[in-house]
């Protein structure tokens, strides 16, 4: 199937007075019609520019960005004009951030803001916008949509207001949705509210969703693909199941081992050693291996090519490992 | 055992003022009659979301809140009731570490003045004993020497957060507060700093009272704990017990929201419905109760009591405790749709 | 325990490292391009009002000199003399310095002090000592500034001691006002928590923490504050409400007014008070913005986008994009590479 968005070879760098940061490296992206991929990794891995270079959103300056292809439902947007771009997002692809308190209006209704998109995209009338506002509302899981409607930023709490978010997101039914660690403000027994509406919404609108966090609880409940991203390269794409089924990159193992679960052991927490190398001075050969516990002379020269495994699997590792192989 | 740390009906409310001078338009009951006991050498978990009262308890113990009724009492000695002296003596045993390595840190402080500073406080003024003594607390936390004249802009979160810790245990305290010390920092430091701080409390033979949002760092780093609800109490005791076996709707729900990395397409979730209310007017009765999955009638209107239901496990539930012997409201065993709230 | 050194040990410890701070403080102004430029203007001035006698080749008090009124500039008056009195030019705007300098580097320290003070005591103490300063802030920032400095000067008189005086006691409620909101922001970080647990009084958070991270504004506001004052000494006086005995440069351009300047087309009387008071105000400027910019740790010192970017060689943008294609795929069909195009024209600019 020819999916919604194909990414080819992205690359984004930020001149800074220390040097060039690379922020994204040749990072390639495929998503499907109707397919939950999940883009994870640490702060400062470039997840979050390259959704929003997807959506255009990266402006030069401050970044330098070179890109092969953006091909958004089988056309091309990597020379769109801003004029086009403005026509195209929230119409065909939008975004869910993770301030919900910032990406609203605090001087407009919450109903009003969700009204504005309706107006403008689908030349509702007033009226009209507001009767498929509050469906929206409903539909979310916001209870009272009419009055609720009504209401300030400020007078809804933070689950509510990421709702009213979903909600906008998905009002005029786009073909992609962006979600930049949609849950990560939240609490517990709310991301648990949100997430089931997210994914309830996205099978339900038959909406494409790009999900950024660094979350891999979030992900394995919610995603259908992964990709881990580290210092701006992918180093692993797999289905959501292989990949925690069997991870084969070191590096996603680690991050899978170091996140605490219910059912380890007491006082003792697996880590990776080491810190994220700072992205305008990262290390020759693969970026991991300073952290890699199974790194040779070859990783330290050379950066491992990213390599399929088969079902869809890819990783950047010369030593992939396999389930219960050298684990 | 003996108890570090005990708390008796411990309540600290905050009056909300209003547009007007001397008006009070409400009360907020932060935390309200919390008991709790925290052993010499142990790690003590509060769990709650955010707006709990958990930050608050944890600064009423170590005496930055006054409480508004109860008492607060650390080896014995009630906080409250010491003259200054004693206070500060008492004082220097406790410390904090913050859960924002960057707000933490003042921008201005090098390393050095950062970790000795509370030394200066304290009256030493030696540089050269001061400056020993930051270099051993930077090799403890992972860090060197050669940091010793960088700011806290050079370092990364995770380097920050060692900072932190190197600072609080500079006085040799014996009670550690560590409020959400890890929340702030990429998963993969995440490990190094928990790792970190039970290393030191091995070695220093601290007290610890771990206050987080993540289920799984305190299972896996407490040997008590507490779960807080809108500043209560909901369900106390050793932390394998509850874990084993939650009593209280909430400890279950929250249980069950924790996400995991294990992938399980068939986890059955219970999934709390509506948001907490404001700490401002808390329901009468438990004030779980609008959330509550299993509420019955009674629950609106009788606050619950926290009793022990076997060795060292307390629940505020009427559903375990059964209701007390008062007059009951009718129908009080009736359920509420928790959902239509 | 306690091994207290003696205290002028400590006091000569803390000089040395204020000297110290200072002379890094200058080194970093140098090197900051407006900072040289602010730097450079400021001392030429304060030099100039210091060695005002030395400078100026007449007495700029001397109205008997009958002969040369009204002379335009010339090797021997440079900038010409006035039509009534034939005083010399240059001369007056060489000690014009000295009045302008001294009434607005006091005033603006003097600003900065009180303001600072009246701050901090209103942000960190809080509570009734927080109302009463707040409040008075209010009347003083709601007073109609003009016609109180008429009235003020009017009854005190003209002295410029006095002047200094009035613009410090209407000029500080801005800063404090200011600098109690940082304080507040300050008062509740975690550092000063961190501070105030390991037992520290109010005076060390208020020296070591609160004091220091207020500075950036205080050290801004005395340059821009001074700045601000010369230009409404140099107006007071034009309206002649200044100090009468002394020359500044407001004066000269109410003297150079009422004397018929205009009328008589003697442009140098007007021009040089005017460039006067450009030079110290731009001065004073330029060195304010740049000791924020420095002194301020949040604002790291980065040069402007633009200017990178510009600083920029394609060729090696060229070369670190191509350094991070991956130079095959394994194993992974459809991806036959091509050179991108590099968005971000600025580069060929």
């Amino acid at each position: 199937m020819e999916p919604i968005l194909k990414l080819r070879n992205l690359k984004v760098v930020f001149p800074t007075n220390y040097g060039v940061i690379r922020a994204v490296e040749s990072v390639d992206l495929d998503i499907g019609d109707r397919e939950c991929v999940a883009l994870v990794g640490e702060s400062g891995c470039g997840k979050s520019v390259t959704s929003q270079s997807v959506m255009r959103l990266i402006e030069s300056p401050p970044a330098l960005t070179q890109v092969d292809a953006i091909e958004f439902n089988g056309r091309d947007i990597k020379d769109y004009t801003p004029k086009q771009m403005q026509e195209l997002r929230g119409k065909e692809m939008s975004m869910i951030f993770q301030d919900a308190m910032t990406s609203l209006n605090p001087v407009m209704t919450v109903g009003n803001q969700i009204d504005e998109m309706y107006m403008r995209h689908q030349g509702d009338s007033k009226k009209e916008a507001r009767e498929k506002t509050v469906k929206a509302l409903e539909l979310i899981g916001l209870p009272e949509p009419r009055t609720r409607a009504n209401s300030f930023p400020h007078q809804l709490s933070g689950g509510m207001r990421q709702r009213v978010l979903l909600a906008m997101a998905f009002a005029c039914m786009p073909k992609l949705i962006i979600a930049d660690e949609p849950t990560t403000a939240l609490d517990v027994t709310i991301q648990a509210q949100v997430l089931k509406t997210l994914r309830g919404m996205q099978r339900g609108c038959g909406t494409s969703l790009l999900l950024v966090t660094h979350d891999l609880s979030v992900v394995a409940s919610i995603a259908d693909t992964v990709y881990v991203m580290y210092s701006g390269k992918i180093v692993e794409k797999a289905p959501v199941k292989d990949l925690f089924n069997s991870p084969q990159h070191p590096y996603t193992v680690g991050l899978m081992a170091a996140v605490p679960r219910l059912t380890d052991k007491k006082k003792t927490f697996t880590q990776i050693p080491g810190t994220v190398p700072h992205p305008a001075r990262k290390p020759s050969g693969c970026y991991f291996h300073p952290r890699c516990e199974y790194a040779t002379d070859k990783c330290r020269k050379e950066m491992p090519p990213l390599m399929g495994q088969g079902g869809g699997r890819e990783v950047r590792c010369y030593y992939p490992l396999t389930a219960g192989g050298n684990m | 055992m003996r108890d570090i740390l005990s708390m008796k009906n411990l309540s600290v409310h905050f009056p909300v003022k209003g547009g007007l001078p001397f008006v009070k338009r409400g009360v907020i009951q932060a935390v309200s009659d919390v008991s709790l006991a925290i052993k010499h050498g142990e790690t003590f978990g509060i769990v709650g979301e955010s707006g709990c009262g958990k930050t608050t308890l944890a600064n009423a113990m170590i005496g930055m809140v006054r409480p508004t009724s109860g008492e607060v009492l650390f080896n014995g000695m009630d906080l409250c009731k010491l003259s200054r002296e004693d206070f500060k003596k008492t004082r220097r045993q406790m410390q904090m570490i913050f859960q924002d390595p960057f707000s933490s840190l003042n921008p201005r402080f090098n390393v050095y003045q950062i970790v000795s500073e509370p030394m200066f406080i304290r009256g030493e003024d030696d540089e050269e004993t001061m400056t020993d003594r930051v270099v051993e607390l930077l090799e403890l936390v992972g860090l060197s020497s050669e940091d010793l004249y960088r700011y806290p802009s050079d370092f990364s979160g995770g380097q920050r957060q060692r900072l932190g810790i190197a600072r609080s245990i500079s006085l040799n305290p014996s009670f550690l507060v560590c409020d959400e010390p890890v929340s702030a920092l990429d998963v993969s430091i995440h490990a190094q700093i928990l790792n970190l701080l039970v290393k030191i409390q091995e070695q220093m033979k601290l007290t610890y009272v771990f206050i987080s949002h993540n289920l799984a760092d305190v299972k896996n780093i407490c040997d008590n704990m507490a779960v807080m609800y809108l500043g209560k109490i909901m369900e106390s005791g050793n932390s394998d017990t509850i874990f084993k076996r939650p009593l209280h709707p909430y400890t279950q729900a929250l249980l069950a929201a924790v996400l995991d990395t294990t992938f399980d397409e068939k986890r059955e979730q219970i999934i709390l419905q509506g948001d907490i209310p404001s700490p401002i007017n808390p329901p009468v009765g438990c004030r779980f109760w609008q959330r509550c999955p299993k509420a019955m009638q009674g629950c609106k209107t009788i606050p619950p009591e926290h009793l022990q239901v076997e060795e060292g496990h307390y629940v505020a539930c009427h559903l375990v405790n059964g209701f007390p012997d008062v007059r009951l409201p009718d129908r009080y065993d009736a359920p509420v749709d928790g959902s239509k709230k | 325990m306690r091994t207290k050194q003696p205290m002028h040990k400590r006091f000569q410890r803390g000089l040395v490292k204020r000297i110290k701070n200072t002379g890094l403080f200058i080194k970093r102004l140098w090197s900051h391009k407006q900072g040289k430029v602010g730097l450079i203007l400021v001392s030429f001035l304060i030099l100039v009002a210091i060695f005002a006698p030395i400078i100026a080749p007449y007495n700029p008090y001397d109205v008997s000199e009958r002969t040369t009124k009204g002379l335009a500039p010339s090797a021997k008056h440079l900038l010409g003399t006035t039509i009534n009195t034939g005083q010399d030019i240059f001369s007056m705007l060489v000690y014009g310095t000295r009045v302008s300098l001294i009434v607005g580097v006091t005033s603006g320290v003097c600003i900065a002090f009180v303001g600072s003070v009246f701050g901090v005591m209103a942000g960190y103490l809080g509570g009734f000592v927080d109302t009463l300063i707040m409040r008075i802030v209010d009347i003083m920032l709601v007073i109609p500034t003009l016609p109180l400095v008429i009235v003020l000067t009017n009854v005190l008189g003209r002295d410029f001691w006095i002047i200094i005086l009035i613009f410090v006691a209407l000029g500080w409620t801005g800063l404090a006002r200011t600098i109690r909101s940082l304080v507040l922001v300050l008062k509740n970080s975690n550092y000063v928590k961190a501070a105030e647990l390991a037992g520290a009084s109010r005076w060390h958070v208020m020296i070591r923490h609160i004091l220091p991270g207020t500075s950036h504004l205080v050290i801004m506001s005395t340059a821009l504050s001074s700045a601000g004052i010369m230009v409404a000494e140099a107006g007071l006086s034009f309206l002649g409400l200044g100090d009468p005995t002394a020359i500044s440069w407001g004066k000269m351009l109410a003297d150079a007014q009422s004397g018929g300047a205009l009328l008589f087309g003697a442009w140098w009387w007007i021009l040089a008070p005017g460039i006067g008071i450009f030079l110290a105000v731009f001065s004073f400027m330029r060195l304010g913005i740049v000791m924020e910019e420095i002194a301020n740790p949040r604002m790291k010192q980065t040069s402007s986008v633009y200017k990178i970017f510009k600083s920029l060689d394609g060729s090696y943008i060229e070369d670190v994009f191509n350094s991070m294609d991956d130079d095959q795929k394994l194993g992974i069909p459809e991806t036959a590479r091509q050179g991108g195009k590099t968005h971000g024209t600025h580069l060929e600019a």
